[in-house]
């Protein structure tokens, strides 16, 4: 049986962190990944990571922006410990080779973001994720540790309230394994596919969130999902944030800058939910182009500078819209993009289960609240991966010996097997599109009392067909087919809390926006949503959320 | 808004060894827009047709690098090849897995191999605890060389230009496009403590291995260059150390025996790039020469206009690389 102190599930930035801060303490660390770490999804990450570093700014002001652009649901403790590792973070990420892109006196450049009070995202050019990874990987592997790649997480075995390991599924000799840890940190990302329109690259599926709600830990705002303003109308594919720090701006059908009316003051930097509510509205009102989408405008920036600061968009618009950004405007519509939800933890990654610990998308800690800002996500996966992989590493060094059983590998794989010994049932890809298709109809952008009725009915309807899933591949080696349904039975999980956690949530805050309830209503849900597993679904509690400093006000932009 | 479709034939590579006795194609024939992307059109396969059709993908938008094959005996990533200029030009579109990687089951390869290559090159910043980092705060660095990375951070490690490289197929030596790519992208970094290190290791691990075929140029969905970076590393490598090897002294004797005459003199090349000990080595295939062919024995004339060659020379040495002469 395979055996390590610390396992790590997820090889982005958040894994790769808490790995290399799990070594760094001295304990074994294995870290499973179904993909190469350096094909990740933080690699897609185009914009940037927040940092008050500039004279101007000052780290009060970056809380106060993501307090606000939360829309008071985030932690202010949180918030402020988070804030304050910014600057620390980046230097670290600098000292580990990160190139980024500089300003004339040699120090680090910064662009302005969305619901950012001073231009405080430092980038390398519209690739920042991929620079951080390139450096982090680069920097972990000067480290001793063990990399399981390409493995599926397939659960997680907890016994009386402490981890004990992981199952997993190794791709490329189809085997299913148990592993002993002392400590596991979740480090599996967003589950986006669980939408149909989506920025999120196919592989996030929240295998690990699902696995953590599966053996009991608490899920915290499921139901607080980001649609990022402006994806590619036909693919989904994301149009950084960037581009309007650099000065692009939105149009309707009518020639409208008409973001003017929606946020007078910042105008298309507004916060991401804003702007995406405007899009929608702009369309639904029939102010979009035919077949509904609006067009963000990069052409008055002039040829250099579109192609020297936004080069990956250029290449994107070019190769998957046909549209060259230079001379003509890029057709886009919001897509599902981040999930402030997740894994419910502490500002050390600690989670409900003992020796459970979580990082990065995957997690909710919570500084994200209702809205996340962009630019903050790339840095939580840096200052939550090392708190988590330090509190893990901490947690391994006192802890008894795991106890995993013979039969533990058998029972956690059995149903699993018997996808593959059925003559008949569906394919896992009708089952995905068919959950898509309900998310993005019944639990979008605008949501509403029937609808979320509806989306509940249907996806327990999807839930019901999965127990008849059926996987026709029957080779052991590299079986997509099977990797396939381990996924979609982890989103479809996934999927049943948001639905149900936004039916219940009679208000409008942040990304979570009901026609029915248009208001934020702070005497009855300035709070967080808790969802734990029970018999018939996800059981839900509330719990407070943490102020400092700042009391809830209005949130205009 | 109906979009007009075209009939599509891909003949996919399917093989899974220990198992398949040999490699079949398996045809599919969809109707879609021409601008799908090859990926999408697995996809649909796969979710539509035949669900044991194996391949790696993930972000669909070519930036994890997971997705790269030969598509119509190009080595490209599948997100970023649409369908119709491939129908146009070859009536069917053929997918077979990357080159040079052993075949794990279709259209996925086992990349240990192009993995322990990268590795190879160290690629990680080189430090010297005498030069510490600065106390809290980033290295200066200017935008100048931030430029001279060129665009060696856009690798997304996909082995395109591993697939696409003869100098990979021929020798186990040779570590590769993406991997020497990185080796540039180090040794040009003001932070990394080992270029001089690095360049004078290079020399010797396979840098001069490279065929300057630029296939890899070719095939880099990214636009990182790396057999351009390849030849900056050969002049970095060159200036750091002198020509020590076989490859650069060939390199240096072939720019100054052209610059003498203006036409080679394969006798002095042999000598300069080889050493007169070198030569006596290579007396069998001299004389087998000889025989086909004794002119070569003698020393070239000098050509026409000879003194035009000295400028090309100067205009050469001015200018760091080719593509800065006006």
């Amino acid at each position: 049986m395979l055996k390590h102190e610390v396992v790590v599930v997820g090889a982005g930035l958040a894994g790769q962190r808490a790995a290399l801060a799990a070594v760094e303490a001295g304990r074994d660390v294995a870290v499973f990944s179904k993909l190469h770490p350096l094909r990740s999804h933080s690699g897609a990450a185009q914009g940037g990571i927040n940092a008050a570093v500039g004279k101007e700014d000052s780290v009060d002001t970056h809380i106060y922006d993501t307090v606000k652009g939360a829309d008071y649901l985030g932690d202010q403790d949180a918030i402020e410990f988070f804030c304050q590792d910014a600057g620390p973070t980046v230097v670290e990420m600098e000292h580990f080779g990160t190139i980024f892109n500089r300003a004339a006196d040699g120090s680090l450049a910064r662009r302005p973001f969305g619901g950012a009070g001073f231009p405080r995202t430092i980038y390398a050019a519209d690739r920042t994720g991929l620079a951080l990874l390139q450096a982090l990987w680069e920097r972990l592997g000067t480290e001793e540790f063990t990399l399981y790649e390409e493995w599926d997480l397939t659960s997680l075995i907890v016994r009386e309230g402490a981890v004990q390991g992981i199952v997993a599924f190794d791709r490329r000799k189809g085997d299913f394994a148990a592993v002993a840890a002392k400590a596991v940190v979740m480090a599996t990302g967003p589950f986006g596919r669980v939408y149909g329109r989506t920025t999120n690259a196919h592989s996030c599926t929240g295998d690990g969130v699902a696995a953590a709600y599966a053996a009991g830990a608490t899920l915290k705002d499921m139901e607080f999902v980001q649609f990022h303003p402006t994806a590619l109308v036909e693919s989904g594919i994301l149009i950084t944030e960037g581009a309007r720090g650099e000065g692009g701006i939105l149009k309707n059908a009518l020639g409208e800058r008409f973001m003017a009316k929606y946020a007078p003051h910042v105008l298309d930097l507004a916060s991401r939910d804003v702007v995406s509510r405007s899009i929608v509205t702009e369309v639904l009102e029939g102010r979009g182009y035919p077949g509904g989408y609006v067009h963000l405008e990069l052409m008055h920036l002039g040829k250099e500078k579109i192609e020297s600061r936004l080069q990956e968009i250029c290449d994107v618009a070019r190769n998957f819209a046909g549209i060259d950004p230079v001379t003509q405007p890029i057709p886009i519509f919001p897509a599902q993009h981040y999930m402030m939800g997740g894994i419910s933890t502490d500002i050390h990654g600690a989670t409900s289960v003992r020796g459970l610990f979580a990082a990065g998308e995957a997690a909710c800690v919570s500084i994200h609240g209702a809205n996340r800002l962009g630019g903050n996500s790339l840095l939580e996966t840096l200052v939550f991966g090392k708190q988590a992989g330090i509190a893990a590493a901490s947690y391994a060094t006192s802890a008894a010996t795991p106890s995993l059983k013979e039969g533990d590998l058998d029972a956690a794989t059995a149903p699993l097997r018997a996808w593959s010994s059925r003559t008949d049932g569906e394919d896992p890809a009708t089952l995905r599109t068919e959950m898509q298709r309900v998310m993005d109809r019944y639990v979008g952008i605008y949501r509403n009392e029937a609808d979320l009725l509806e989306g509940v009915r249907q996806i327990r309807e999807v839930k019901k067909r999965f127990a008849r899933i059926r996987v026709a591949d029957q080779s052991k080696i590299y079986n997509v087919n099977l990797s396939d349904a381990l996924e979609v039975g982890h989103m479809l999980q996934l999927a049943e809390v948001i639905v149900v956690g936004a039916y219940a949530r009679t208000e409008s805050r942040g990304a979570h926006a009901r026609i029915d309830y248009p208001q934020r209503d702070d005497a009855h849900w300035m709070k967080h949503t808790l969802a734990s597993k029970g018999p018939d679904g996800p059981q839900l509690s509330y719990s407070p959320v943490a102020y400092t400093r700042w009391e809830p006000k209005e949130r205009v932009y | 808004m109906a979009v007009a479709t075209v009939k599509a034939t891909f003949d996919v590579y399917r093989f899974e060894p220990g198992k398949d006795a040999t490699p079949r194609y398996d045809r599919y024939v969809l109707d879609l827009p021409p601008h799908t992307p090859v990926l999408t059109a697995l996809l649909k396969i796969r979710a539509e047709v035949d669900p044991s059709l194996s391949l790696r993908y993930s972000c669909r938008s070519a930036i994890c690098g997971s997705c790269a094959m030969q598509i119509n005996s190009k080595s490209r990533l599948a997100c970023q090849a649409p369908i119709g200029p491939e129908l146009a030009r070859d009536g069917r579109i053929v997918i077979e897995p990357m080159r040079n990687q052993p075949v794990l089951r279709d259209l996925v390869v086992d990349q240990d191999g192009f993995w322990q290559n990268y590795r190879k090159v160290e690629p990680h910043l080189i430090l010297d605890p005498r030069l510490p980092m600065p106390e809290g705060r980033e290295n200066p660095m200017t935008p100048e060389e931030v430029d001279r990375f060129k665009e060696t951070p856009r690798c997304i490690a996909c082995a395109a230009c591993y697939s696409a490289c003869p100098a990979v197929e021929a020798d186990p030596a040779f570590p590769g496009p993406m991997a020497l790519a990185k080796l540039y992208r180090f040794v040009v970094d003001p932070r990394d403590r080992g270029q001089q290190d690095r360049l004078v290791r290079i020399q010797t691990e396979g840098l001069w291995l490279c065929l300057r075929c630029h296939l890899c140029t070719e095939a880099c969905p990214k636009d990182v260059r790396p057999s351009e970076r390849i030849r900056d590393l050969k002049e970095l490598a060159i200036a750091a150390q002198g020509a020590t090897e076989y490859g650069s002294r060939h390199a240096v004797a072939f720019k100054e025996n052209i610059r003498a005459r203006g036409v080679l003199n394969e006798m002095k090349l042999a000598r300069q790039t080889m050493g007169t000990l070198g030569m006596v080595g290579q007396i069998p295939q001299g004389i087998r020469m000889w025989r086909k062919k004794p002119e070569f024995l003698r020393a070239p004339h000098a050509i026409e206009g000879e003194g035009e060659v000295e400028k090309i020379y100067e205009a050469l040495d001015d200018h760091k690389t080719p593509e800065d002469l006006p």
